[in-house]
């Protein structure tokens, strides 16, 4: 075994690698927030581990994408569990990353002398999204088909080559099975390839440059802005003053690290064997009735495009985003100021309070929204006449006066969440026709012929008697139609 | 101090790193072997045809359709065995794939033997006995039975290239 050792070394110079990679000094001390790359790391070999399992099992065609993944549930030796941990992984990954990226933001890290860092990190950061996209698909059920029809159809906004960059995604210009391979392809061969050929000189750079220290170290007496000749000649001997303490990456700093890593695939562990993956029905494009929700980490963006008036949609969908990607871009090049410490730079706090104020607001609207849609359909399949009659619902606006489920702009009317219990659709589609006829003093509008046709007050009728609240299936409504 | 400190962070990372492997790997292993807990599936009665019809002392070739499940896929697929009897009484079922290697194998009239072209395994007509070639066990057996005159097979596929019969999932 010694000799073997010597025998390499004397060739590749082992102990000098070991050297460079292991026993070099770190500055000293580290925050635990130091930790967050790592776990980042740990996680993506979860991903790459689980996935390349999945792969094994996982059939990229309409016809048997669905009951490939059911196969993976249902027959393969724990295979709901590594499911179930590549999907946990998916969302630990976007949290850990952009937890990592607020870490190097907040304590200034991406200023001299890791400006490049910072901008591969970006590229990293949305290979993850990309990653979490393309993934979202594959199940092919339900929320995978109608997310991604939305996705894509977001891209299709964009100015000038909306069209083009639609087709590229889809592989085509509907949704199908050329997206799937596609998506399948992205997610299994180019994103990793992308994110390898990042995450390399992402790391070399880090043992390159060394850790970033805590912010202080690299504050006193500082030249007011990175950019002044004299801040070089500044920061080297300051950085290296940090790694005075004996600190060495082996086994200090990994030792954390692996403590930290070891708990997020616990807890990821654990969260797949407590909440398994959820599979919803097959993709089925004409089921017009399904609302689309992506993945939780897109909720701000998607709450934000249900705030904003159609008009303004383009510049919000793809506006919003970009703006975003620029400014991040922008920031080490723009923000040269020789404060690291997040509360010595009150433009980016201001800024960081605002996006992740905004971000955490949306998701938390976007969270409350969610409720009415399954309460007032019970998340049962309407027929096709009961889904017209929902459109007419829209159309007509009846939601200005009425509310269900708590969506609808008055009370001027009766809440309708629960009046499929109470009043049968013959008796709604009379007194739709004319309230007057029922009550007098009725403020609410004729809908009777000429405004809608018998057809449509029928649909819109049927519609409403399935409103049946929180109802459980099963329980018969009672029904106390008086007619005059 | 600071070299047992050390030496504690070591075999901290070590324990550390060991144990998050394996909850990444332990399961990613055991869902990659899955196919190795297969079992064999429940039995398949197939019906070969009126027992008074079938030839006598000549082995006849019976080709039958299934709906089988193919892990995620329904797939039709088509078998064959071989139908023996002397007496019209007694009846032997050969699965129609070779042993050796999993080749269909037909029936040489000349030589009254079963011939594989694939390695060119001979096997007797009337046991299924291994008469030259490489295959390592005689032809596969299916269970019969005769029903209002009707006879089945229980139809399975066996392992190939083995001394023993294994039947598979």
């Amino acid at each position: 075994m010694k000799s073997l050792f010597g025998w390499l070394d004397e060739r590749l110079d082992v102990k000098g690698l070991r050297r460079a990679l292991l026993d070099r000094e770190v500055p000293d001390p580290l925050t635990w927030w130091h930790t967050l790359g790592s776990a980042t790391l740990g996680v993506f070999l979860v991903q790459a581990i689980s996935g390349m399992v999945l792969a094994t099992y996982y059939s990229p065609s309409p016809d048997h994408a669905y009951a490939s993944i059911g196969y993976i549930d249902g027959v393969v030796t724990g295979g709901a569990l590594l499911r179930g941990m590549h999907n946990w992984g998916a969302s630990a990954m976007v949290v850990l990353v952009l937890a990592h990226m607020i870490r190097v933001f907040s304590l200034g890290a991406y200023k001299y002398p890791r400006e490049v860092n910072w901008l591969v990190g970006l590229v990293l950061l949305f290979a993850v999204l990309g990653f979490s996209f393309t993934g979202y698909l594959l199940p092919w059920d339900q929320k995978a088909y109608w997310a991604t029809q939305v996705g894509t159809g977001i891209a299709g906004t964009t100015p000038l080559i909306g069209a083009e960059l639609v087709s590229l995604l889809r592989g085509g210009v509907e949704l199908g099975a050329a997206t799937l391979t596609r998506f399948y392809a992205f997610h299994v061969l180019w994103l990793p390839a992308i994110l390898v050929a990042c995450l390399l000189p992402h790391l070399g750079m880090v043992i390159r440059q060394g850790i970033a220290p805590r912010p202080k170290a690299l504050e006193d007496g500082a030249p007011p802005r990175t950019t002044d000749p004299s801040y070089p000649a500044y920061y080297a001997p300051a950085y290296a003053a940090t790694k005075q303490r004996g600190a060495r990456f082996w086994p200090d700093v990994i030792a954390k690290d692996v403590l930290i890593v070891l708990l997020t695939i616990g807890v990821i562990v654990l969260l797949a064997t407590l909440a398994p993956p959820h599979l919803d029905g097959p993709a089925d494009p004409t089921d017009l009735s399904y609302i689309p929700r992506p993945e939780w980490y897109f909720l701000p963006l998607y709450q934000l495009l249900a705030l904003v008036p159609g008009s303004m949609e383009t510049v919000v969908a793809v506006g919003v985003p970009t703006a975003l990607l620029l400014l991040l871009i922008a920031l080490p090049f723009v923000d040269t100021g020789s404060k690291r410490n997040l509360r010595h730079r009150p433009w980016s706090m201001a800024g960081f309070v605002v996006i992740l104020g905004s971000s955490v607001l949306l998701m938390d609207a976007a969270i409350r929204a969610r409720a009415p849609v399954s309460v007032a359909e019970g998340g049962r399949h309407l027929s096709s006449t009961e889904m017209a009659g929902r459109a007419l619902f829209q159309t007509q606006q009846c939601g200005s006066c009425h509310k269900v489920a708590g969506v609808g702009t008055s009370e001027q009317g009766p809440d309708l969440t629960e009046v499929g219990l109470h009043h049968s659709s013959a008796w709604m589609h009379s007194y739709i026709e004319n309230p007057k006829r029922f009550h007098p003093d009725s403020e609410m509008p004729a809908f009777g012929y000429p405004k809608l046709s018998h057809q449509e007050i029928e649909e819109l009728a049927q519609y409403l008697a399935s409103l049946r609240g929180h109802a459980p299936a099963g329980v018969p409504p009672q029904f106390h139609d008086t007619f005059p | 101090m600071a070299a047992d400190r050390r030496t504690f962070l070591k075999l901290l990372s070590a324990a550390g790193g060991v144990a998050a492997a394996a909850l990444t790997v332990i399961p990613a292993l055991r869902a990659f072997a899955s196919p190795l807990a297969s079992r064999p599936g429940p039995e398949n009665w197939i019906r070969l045809g009126e027992a008074s019809e079938f030839d006598l002392d000549v082995p006849v070739n019976v080709n039958f359709v299934q709906t089988v499940q193919d892990a995620w896929v329904e797939n039709r697929v088509l078998h064959n065995v071989w139908v023996y009897t002397e007496d019209g009484e007694n009846f032997i079922v050969y699965n129609g794939r070779c042993p050796h290697l999993g080749c269909g194998f037909s029936f040489d009239e000349t030589a009254k033997e079963f011939r594989c072209p694939c390695h060119r395994g001979r096997f007797d007509a009337k046991t299924g006995a291994v008469l030259a070639g490489p295959p390592p066990r005689g032809l596969d057996l299916l269970e019969t039975r005769i029903e209002k005159g009707i006879l089945h097979a229980s139809y399975r596929d066996f392992r190939a290239g083995v001394p023993d019969k294994i039947a598979l999932g």
